[in-house]
C-alpha cells in the first residue's frame, strides 16, 4: 500500500518525508478546533494528513471534493504542531496540499477566484495595496462602515458582507480611557496627514538595531501598532530602522496554496532586509512573523536563496520576544479600572513560539487588572480570510472563544496579530459584547506615554 | 443510494452520517496503522437515544458495527470489519454532572480523558486513569480498553474508577450497569469494562473522582544501565513504597525524546532513567522521597534529580508521554507491544528483549510502566522493506513468548483488538476462551458488536460457532480437544437437544445469518431448560461415589444434605462431574459464614436436595512474590492465614469483610463483600488478579493472570467476584497485595446524636486527610466493641494508616478539626486499634441475629437513611448498625424481631428511599417468616430492571446452562420478568 515518497505527486511530493513523520497517534485531535467542533476525523490534523498521504499514494484523487472540503476547512492555526510528539510540520504540509488542490484543475467557485485575483493583482503590488487600504481606512474612519453595520443593511446582502464590514470597523483604535490617547489615535488614523515622528526617544548608548516588518494589514489598518512598537522598542534601547522595500510576507498566498507567489514575495523581502545584516527583523503580527520564520523551509530547495532564507528566518522575532530579551522598563499605572485579558495568536505561539513573552509586556504595565483567559491558545477562527471563506465553522470556533472571554469578565482583550484582533472585535461587535481589542504593545506604549517617557531625554543607566 | 445509510440519516440527521468513500478512508485504521478495514459508513450520534436508534437500525439490518472514540487505540479495536458501520462517539462530549460530595462525575463517553480532569479541577478533584493518549482519548475508549496509564500503579486502572455505565446493547436496548456499592447481582459492569466494544456501547458513565493530592514529588533517577534501573524498581516496591508512578525510559527512548519538542533535559548518556512520582500528604513525603532516592543510589543510580516546580514536573511527564510519538520520528513504521511481566522478572525479560532484537538486527527502545511490569518494547522500522517487516514480526512474537514464559500476559492496557488475538492462545486454553465466548454471546447473541476483535470468531451465537475456525468440532457437535478425542459430556441431554442449533448455524457465513431474534431464543431455550436434566441418583448412591473421590472421612450426610470436602482442584472437578448427575443444587461453601443468606427467597414448594462442597481442605498458599506484591492461594485459605503468612514480608491483603477468622479467600471473593477499609484500599474486586474456576461441566478455566495489569480477553474475574457460587467453583486465587502500613491509628469521637458526628466526618472528608476508614456506629454497636468510654453514645471511628509521620500529622489535625465541631465529646486516640476493627468485622457474622440487611448507597444518602432507622420497632436506642460513611454502606443487625409486620414495613420504606437515591437494600439473612412478609412487599422481585435481570440470566445460562449451582445471586432470575 505504501509507495516511495518519490511517487508522490505535486507539491505534496516534495513533502513526502514530512507526511511519513506522522505516526497516526492522534494526540493532535483535541488541539484542532475544527475537529473539536465537527467530531469528524476528516477535519482533524491526523485525518487531513491521512488524506494527503492517500492522495500521494494514489488512493485518493486530488480533485476529490471530499479532499478539497476538508483541506479547505483547516484553519491553519498549527496548534497541532505544538501537540505533535513526532514533530510533523503540518503547516507546510497544508500549504503543499492547497497548492496541489490549486493545480488540481477543479473548477473554482467565485470566492476562490476572487481571492486568487486579489492576492495576485492587489496584494502582491504594493502601490495598489496601499490604495486599497486607504479606501478601507476611509470607510472605517469616516464612519461609513459603522453606519452601515448599524443599518443592518449588510445582513440583508449577506452575513459574510456584514462580517467583513465588522472586521474593518473593529480595526479602529481603542480608546484606553484617556483623552490624549483618543487624540493621538485620531491623528494616527488619518492616512494623508504626515505623522509626527514619535520615535524621537533616541536609543540608549550601545543600542540594538532592529528592522520592523510592517505588514500589509499591519501598516494599512494598524499603523498605530507599528508606531507604538517603534516607540516602545526605542525606550528599551532598540533603534528601529526603516526598511522601505519590504513587501507582503506571502502568508495569505501560501495559505491559499499559491506557493510560487509566496516564494516570490519571500525573495523580495530577503533582498529588502539584506541591508540590516544580522539585526533582528521585528514583527507586530504573529501571522507575518510565522511566515517570515518559515522562509527557511519555503526556500530550502532554492539553491540561490536557501542559505539566505535560513539566515533571514533566524533573524525574525515578535516585538514581544525582542522586548522580553531586554530589561523591560515599566511605565505609568494603567488608568482605567477595566479587566484585561490576553488571547494568544496561533501563529505567534505555534509559529514563533512566543508563549509567555506577550504576557511580559502586559506585566510591565503596573496596575493592569488581568484575568487569564482559558483556552487562550485555541484559535479564534479568524485564520486570515478563513472567516470569510468558511463562515459557519469559523463562527462556531469564534463563539467558543467569546464565551471564554465572557467568563473572564474582561472588557479589554490584547492580542498580537491583526487578523485575530479584527476577528475578536468583529465577533464581539456582532454579539453585542462590550469588548475592546488592542495589541499588547499598545497598552505598554500607552503606559510609557502617560509616564512621560517619550518627552524626556533618554534615561542614562 | 444505500437504504441503510438513509435509515441512519433518519436517526441522527444527514449531517451526521458519512458514507462518501473518500471520507471513510480516515476511519479505516486507528493509531496502529497496520490494520485497515474500510467501514461502510460512519455515524455520529449525539445522545444515548440516538446511539440506541442507530444500533437498533443496524440490528434490524443485521449489519455489524464498531464503536469508536478518538481512534487513538493501539490494537486495531476501533475498526469496523466486514464493511460494518463505525459508530463515532466524539460528538457526545458533555460532562453531565459533577457530584462533588460523592466525588463522582457523570459524563457522556465521548468526553476526552484530560478534559474531564480539567472540568473538575476547580473542585480540586481529578480523574485518575491517565493513559499517554489522555490529551485526546475518550472515556468511552478508556472503558472499552480498560485503559491504564502512568498513575495506575497506585490508583488502579479504568475499571477501578467507573461505578456505573449506561450501555446500548447489540439489539438497541439501553441498560444501566453498575450502581452504588456492593449491589446484588453479577458485576456486569466489571466484565463490560475492557470488553473492547464487543458487549455494547457505553454512552454515559459515572466515574470516581479523586482529590488532587496535597503533595507531589517527582524524581528522575539516571542509571548507567537498564539492569540496575530495573532492579531498583523491584527494590522500591519491596521497600514498602507504592509510588503514584514508576516509569522507565531506556537510552534509545531518551535520545528520541530529547530530539523532539518534548525535550526535558533527560541525561543523554544514561542507560536508563526512572521517573518516580510520589504523592499524598505533605507530612512524610520528603522522607519517602529520600528513601526512594536511597534505594536508587544503592542500586547504582548515578544521579537523582527532583523536579523543583510544577513546570519541571509537567515537562518531565510530557517527555514521558510524548516518547511514543517522538520515537515515531525514527522510522515510518513502528511496532509497539504491551506485555506485562511480574516486576521481579524485569531484569531478565528486558535483557531478553534486547537480545532478541539484536538477533534480528532491529532497533529496540523500551519505554514503560516499570512499576506495573508493563513493558512497551518498541521497534521502529520501514514496512516497505518486506524482509525487515518479517524480522519485526518474528522478533515481536519471540518477545511476547519470553514475557509469557515468566508468567506474564500479552497485553496490559492496549487491548487485544485485531492485533493480538493470535497471541491469546499463549496464555489461555480453548476452554478459557470458550467461557469468554459464551459470556460474549450472552451480551451479543447475534455477534454484531465489534466482531472479529479479541477472539477471532465469525459473528454468531454460542461457542460452537465461535470455536469453528480454530478448534474443529466433531460431527456431532462436540468440541474436540488437544488430543483429538471427543470429550464425553457428563450429563446427557435430551435427544431433541443434543444437536442443539449448531449444525445449521456453524455453516452460515456472514451473509446468511439467521435473524438475531431467532438466535436469541435458541440460545435461551437450549441453555436454560433444566427439565432435560436426568433424574439424579439418590443420595446414598452419590455418597459412595463421592467418597471414592475424597475419602469417607470427607463426606458427611446430614438430614438430606451431603457435605463433601475435596482436597484439590482435581478432586473438586471429579465431584462436580459426579454431582451433575444429581438432581439438586450444588452449594459452594467457604467459611460457612452465611448459611441461609441471600434471601429473601421464598422457599420452594418442595425441599431442594443439596450437596455442599466445602473448600476447607483446599488451603495451600501456593506462592508469594514480595517484589511483585502478588500472592496465589487456594480458595479455602482463610484471610487470617494468608495475612499471617504475608506479614512476614510486611505485606497484606487489606480486606476486612465480615469475618470471624474463618472467612476464606474463595468465600470473600464469591460474596464480594468489603468492610470499613474499602474506603482506603478499595473493594474486593480490585484485588483479584486471577483465578481458577471449575465450571458446571467439570472443566477448569483460568481467568485473569498473575500480573497487576491485564486486559487480555474478558475480565471474567469481575464476573465471578460477587457471583456467590452461582457460576462456578473458585479453586485458586491470585491477589494483588499492599505493603503493610508503618502505623495504623484510630481516632474515636462520641456524640449524643448522629448529626454532629456526620458533620465531623464530612469535615474530615473535605480536609486534607486520607482516612482508610470512616465508620459510624450506633450506641448499641459501639457497646459490643472494646472501646473505652461511656455507653449510649454514637461513635465515629476514623482510621489513618501510612508512614508514622503522615499518621501522626493527620491525627493531630483531625483532633483539631473535631475540637472545633459542636456536639462532640471524648475524643480519643487508639494506638493499638487492631482488636477494635476486628470487632467490627466479627459483628455481622454472629449467627444469632434473625435479620441482617445492608444498604448500598452514595455516601450523601446515609444521613437520610439514618433518620429512617428510627421507624424500626423497638429499635430506638437499641439498634445495632455500622455505617461506612464514605463508602455508603450501612449494615443493620436485628437482635430480635418484636413486631415482624412493622419491621417489614420499615424495611420496605428504607428500600424505597434507597432506590430513589440510586442505591439498593439487600436482606442478607432473614428467617422463614420474615421472608414471607418481605416477599409480600415485593422484595426479591424487580430488584433490578428487567433488562439487567435478563442479561444476568443469560450470563448464568451461558456458564451454568443446566442450573447445577444455585440460581439466586441476590436477584431472583425470574423476578424481573
Amino acid at each position: 500500500m505504501n509507495v516511495q515518497p518519490s511517487e508522490l505527486t505535486g507539491a505534496l511530493a516534495a513533502e513526502g518525508s514530512k507526511l511519513l513523520a506522522c505516526i497516526h497517534c492522534g494526540l493532535c485531535l483535541e488541539a484542532c478546533p475544527t475537529y473539536v467542533h465537527t467530531a469528524d476525523e476528516n477535519d482533524g490534523p491526523r485525518g487531513r494528513i491521512y488524506l494527503m498521504r492517500a492522495v500521494g499514494e494514489g488512493r485518493l484523487d486530488a480533485a476529490s471534493p471530499s479532499f478539497e472540503r476538508h483541506i479547505n476547512r483547516c484553519l491553519g492555526c498549527r496548534a497541532c504542531e505544538s501537540a505533535c510528539p513526532a514533530g510533523v510540520e503540518y503547516g507546510q504540509l497544508l500549504e503543499a496540499a492547497r497548492a496541489d488542490l490549486r493545480e488540481g484543475g477543479r473548477r473554482r467557485g467565485h470566492t476562490d477566484w476572487l481571492l486568487g485575483f486579489t492576492l495576485r493583482h492587489i496584494w502582491s503590488r504594493p502601490r495598489r495595496l496601499r490604495l486599497a487600504f486607504a479606501a478601507a481606512r476611509l470607510m472605517r474612519d469616516s464612519g461609513i462602515a459603522g453606519w452601515l453595520l448599524g443599518s443592518r443593511l449588510p445582513r440583508i446582502v449577506s452575513a459574510r458582507a456584514e462580517f467583513a464590514l465588522a472586521l474593518l470597523a473593529s480595526s479602529a483604535p481603542v480608546a484606553f480611557g484617556h483623552e490624549e490617547a483618543d487624540a493621538d489615535a485620531r491623528v494616527e488614523s488619518v492616512p494623508s496627514v504626515k505623522r509626527p515622528d514619535t520615535t524621537t526617544a533616541a536609543p540608549r548608548a550601545g543600542a540594538v538595531r532592529a528592522q520592523l516588518f510592517a505588514g500589509c494589514v499591519g501598516e494599512g489598518l494598524f499603523a498605530r501598532v507599528n508606531r507604538a512598537a517603534e516607540r516602545v522598542l526605542g525606550v528599551n534601547g532598540c533603534a528601529v530602522e526603516k526598511t522601505p522595500a519590504q513587501v507582503c510576507c506571502g502568508a495569505l498566498h501560501a495559505h491559499a496554496g499559491d506557493l510560487e507567489g509566496a516564494r516570490r514575495l519571500a525573495r523580495q523581502n530577503i533582498e529588502a532586509f539584506a541591508g540590516g545584516g544580522a539585526s533582528p527583523v521585528v514583527t507586530t503580527a504573529g501571522g507575518c512573523g510565522a511566515m517570515l520564520a518559515s522562509y527557511a523551509q519555503m526556500l530550502e530547495h532554492d539553491p540561490a536563496y536557501a542559505a539566505r532564507a535560513r539566515a533571514f528566518s533566524e533573524r525574525v522575532r515578535d516585538v514581544s520576544q525582542q522586548l522580553a530579551s531586554t530589561n523591560l522598563r515599566t511605565g505609568a499605572p494603567h488608568g482605567p479600572r477595566v479587566v484585561a485579558t490576553y488571547d494568544a495568536s496561533c501563529h505567534l505561539i505555534h509559529g514563533q513560539r512566543a508563549f509567555s513573552e506577550p504576557l511580559m509586556l502586559l506585566a510591565a504595565v503596573p496596575g493592569l487588572a488581568f484575568a487569564p483567559l482559558e483556552d487562550s491558545e485555541v484559535c479564534c477562527g479568524g485564520a486570515g480570510v478563513y472567516n470569510l471563506l468558511q463562515p459557519d465553522l469559523s463562527a462556531r470556533v469564534l463563539g467558543e472563544k467569546l464565551t471564554r472571554i465572557r467568563e473572564t469578565g474582561a472588557r479589554l482583550v490584547a492580542t498580537g496579530n491583526a487578523g485575530c484582533h479584527m476577528q475578536l472585535g468583529a465577533g464581539a461587535r456582532l454579539a453585542g459584547l462590550d469588548l475592546q481589542v488592542c495589541h499588547p504593545v499598545e497598552l505598554l506604549d500607552e503606559s510609557y506615554r502617560r509616564a512621560g517617557m517619550y518627552s524626556q531625554t533618554p534615561a542614562t543607566e | 443510494m444505500d437504504q441503510l445509510v438513509e435509515n441512519l440519516c433518519a436517526v441522527v440527521g444527514r449531517d451526521h452520517v458519512r458514507s462518501e468513500p473518500d471520507e471513510l478512508l480516515v476511519y479505516e485504521c486507528d493509531a496502529l496503522t497496520q490494520h485497515k478495514h474500510l467501514p461502510r459508513a460512519v455515524v455520529f450520534p449525539a445522545s444515548t437515544e440516538e446511539v440506541a436508534g442507530v444500533v437498533g437500525e443496524l440490528a434490524r439490518s443485521g449489519v455489524s458495527f464498531a464503536p469508536r472514540g478518538a481512534g487513538t487505540g493501539l490494537s486495531g479495536g476501533a475498526l469496523a470489519v466486514n464493511r460494518g458501520v463505525v459508530i463515532e462517539m466524539a460528538r457526545m462530549r458533555r460532562v453531565l454532572k459533577i457530584d462533588v460530595e460523592n466525588r463522582l462525575a457523570v459524563v457522556q463517553t465521548g468526553v476526552v480523558n484530560a478534559q474531564l480532569s480539567r472540568a473538575v479541577a476547580a473542585h480540586r478533584l481529578y480523574y485518575a486513569p491517565d493513559p499517554s493518549s489522555g490529551a485526546a482519548c475518550t472515556i468511552g475508549g478508556n472503558i472499552a480498553e480498560n485503559a491504564g496509564g502512568i498513575h495506575c500503579l497506585k490508583y488502579g486502572v479504568t475499571t477501578d474508577h467507573v461505578t456505573a455505565a449506561r450501555v446500548v446493547l447489540a439489539d438497541g436496548r439501553i441498560v444501566d450497569l453498575g450502581g452504588a456499592g456492593e449491589s446484588a447481582g453479577y458485576d456486569l459492569l466489571g466484565v463490560f469494562v475492557g470488553s473492547e466494544g464487543t458487549f455494547g456501547i457505553a454512552t454515559e458513565a459515572t466515574v470516581r473522582l479523586l482529590p488532587v493530592p496535597q503533595a507531589v514529588r517527582t524524581l528522575l533517577a539516571d542509571f548507567a544501565d537498564v539492569d540496575d534501573a530495573s532492579r531498583a524498581v523491584s527494590a522500591i516496591i519491596a521497600e514498602g513504597i507504592i509510588p503514584a508512578a514508576l516509569e522507565m525510559v531506556d537510552n534509545a527512548t531518551i535520545r528520541a525524546v530529547e530530539a523532539s519538542v518534548f525535550a526535558a533535559g533527560l541525561p543523554l548518556d544514561a542507560g536508563a532513567a526512572l521517573l518516580i512520582e510520589l504523592d499524598g500528604l505533605e507530612a512524610g513525603i520528603d522522607e519517602e522521597a529520600a528513601r526512594v532516592e536511597g534505594v536508587c543510589r544503592e542500586h547504582g543510580a548515578r544521579g537523582v534529580r527532583r523536579a523543583v516546580d510544577e513546570r519541571e514536573r509537567k515537562k518531565l511527564w510530557a517527555a514521558r508521554k510524548g516518547a511514543f510519538g517522538a520515537m515515531g520520528r525514527l522510522a515510518p513504521d513502528m511496532m509497539i507491544q504491551d506485555a506485562v511481566v511480574p516486576r521481579s522478572c524485569l531484569p531478565t525479560v528486558l535483557a531478553e528483549t534486547y537480545r532478541i532484537s539484536a538477533k534480528y538486527g532491529l532497533r529496540l527502545a523500551n519505554v514503560f510502566h516499570a512499576g506495573d511490569g508493563n513493558l512497551h518494547p518498541f521497534i521502529s522500522f520501514d514496512r516497505r522493506d518486506l524482509e525487515e517487516l518479517r524480522r519485526v514480526e518474528e522478533a515481536g512474537r519471540e518477545i511476547m513468548e519470553a514475557c509469557v514464559k515468566v508468567g506474564g500476559t500479552i497485553t496490559g492496557e492496549h487491548g487485544v483488538g485485531l492485533d493480538k488475538s493470535a497471541y491469546l492462545p499463549l496464555i489461555f486454553s480453548p476452554d478459557d476462551l470458550g467461557a469468554m465466548l459464551r459470556v460474549r454471546a450472552a451480551f451479543d447473541p447475534a455477534g454484531l458488536c465489534n466482531p472479529g476483535k479479541i477472539i477471532p470468531a465469525p459473528p454468531g451465537c454460542g461457542e460452537a460457532r465461535a470455536f469453528a475456525p480454530r478448534f474443529p468440532t466433531s460431527p456431532n457437535g462436540e468440541y474436540q480437544h488437544g488430543n483429538g478425542e471427543p470429550r464425553t459430556r457428563i450429563r446427557e441431554s435430551a435427544p431433541d437437544q443434543s444437536g442443539d442449533s449448531s449444525p445449521q448455524l456453524s455453516q452460515s457465513s456472514f451473509g446468511e445469518r439467521p435473524a438475531p431474534e431467532v438466535m436469541l431464543t435458541t440460545l435461551l431455550s437450549t441453555a436454560s431448560d433444566s427439565s432435560t436434566r436426568t433424574v439424579g441418583l439418590n443420595l446414598s448412591g452419590i455418597n459412595r461415589a463421592l467418597a471414592s473421590v475424597v475419602g469417607d472421612s470427607n463426606v458427611d450426610v446430614r438430614e438430606g444434605t451431603l457435605s463433601v470436602r475435596p482436597a484439590s482442584e482435581v478432586e473438586a472437578c471429579e465431584i462436580i462431574k459426579l454431582a451433575s448427575t444429581f438432581n439438586g443444587e450444588l452449594v459452594l461453601q467457604g467459611g460457612g459464614l452465611w448459611p441461609g443468606a441471600w434471601g429473601p427467597r421464598v422457599v420452594a414448594s418442595k425441599p431442594v436436595e443439596r450437596i455442599y462442597i466445602s473448600t476447607s481442605r483446599m488451603n495451600r498458599i501456593n506462592s508469594h512474590g514480595p517484589a511483585d506484591l502478588v500472592a496465589t492461594a487456594e480458595a479455602g485459605v482463610t484471610l487470617t492465614a494468608l495475612n499471617l503468612k504475608l506479614g512476614g514480608g510486611n505485606q497484606w491483603l487489606p480486606l476486612d469483610p465480615p469475618d470471624d477468622g474463618s472467612a476464606t479467600l474463595g468465600g470473600i471473593v464469591a460474596t464480594g463483600l468489603g468492610g470499613p477499609q474499602t474506603l482506603g484500599y478499595g473493594p474486593v474486586r480490585g484485588f483479584v488478579l486471577g483465578m481458577r474456576v471449575v465450571l458446571a461441566d467439570g472443566r477448569v478455566i483460568k481467568v485473569g493472570g498473575r500480573v497487576v495489569k491485564n486486559v487480555a480477553g474478558y475480565d471474567l474475574c469481575k464476573l465471578f467476584t460477587g457471583s456467590r457460587g452461582t457460576l462456578g467453583l473458585i479453586t485458586e486465587l491470585t491477589f494483588r497485595l499492599r505493603p503493610r502500613p508503618e502505623r495504623e491509628t484510630t481516632l474515636t469521637v462520641r456524640g449524643d446524636t448522629a448529626g454532629p458526628l456526620l458533620e465531623a466526618a464530612r469535615a474530615v472528608r473535605a480536609g486534607e486527610f486520607l482516612p482508610v476508614a470512616l465508620e459510624l456506629l450506633s450506641p448499641r454497636a459501639a457497646s459490643t466493641l472494646p472501646v473505652e468510654g461511656p455507653a449510649s453514645r454514637f461513635v465515629l471511628l476514623v482510621r489513618f494508616a501510612g508512614t508514622v509521620k503522615a499518621v501522626e500529622s493527620q491525627i493531630e489535625r483531625a483532633r483539631a478539626v473535631f475540637a472545633r465541631c459542636a456536639g462532640l465529646s471524648t475524643i480519643e486516640t487508639v494506638e493499638a486499634d487492631t482488636q477494635l476493627w476486628r470487632g467490627i468485622s466479627i459483628l455481622p457474622t454472629h449467627l444469632l441475629y434473625p435479620l441482617k440487611w445492608r444498604a448500598n448507597a452514595r455516601s450523601s444518602s446515609l444521613p437520610g437513611l439514618l433518620t429512617l432507622l428510627d421507624s424500626f420497632p423497638s429499635s430506638r436506642g437499641r439498634a445495632l448498625w455500622c455505617a461506612s460513611l464514605a463508602s455508603g454502606r450501612l449494615r443493620m443487625l436485628h437482635e430480635e424481631i418484636a413486631d415482624a409486620e412493622a419491621c417489614a414495613t420499615a424495611l420496605s420504606a428504607a428500600r424505597t428511599f434507597l432506590r430513589e437515591e440510586g442505591g439498593s437494600l439487600e436482606v442478607e439473612v432473614a428467617d422463614e417468616a420474615m421472608r414471607r412478609l418481605l416477599a409480600a412487599r415485593g422484595f426479591g422481585s424487580r430488584e433490578l430492571p428487567a433488562a439487567n435481570v435478563e442479561l444476568m440470566k443469560r450470563v448464568k445460562d451461558a456458564l451454568d446452562p443446566h442450573g447445577l449451582f444455585p440460581t439466586s445471586c441476590g436477584v431472583e432470575p425470574d423476578a424481573g420478568r
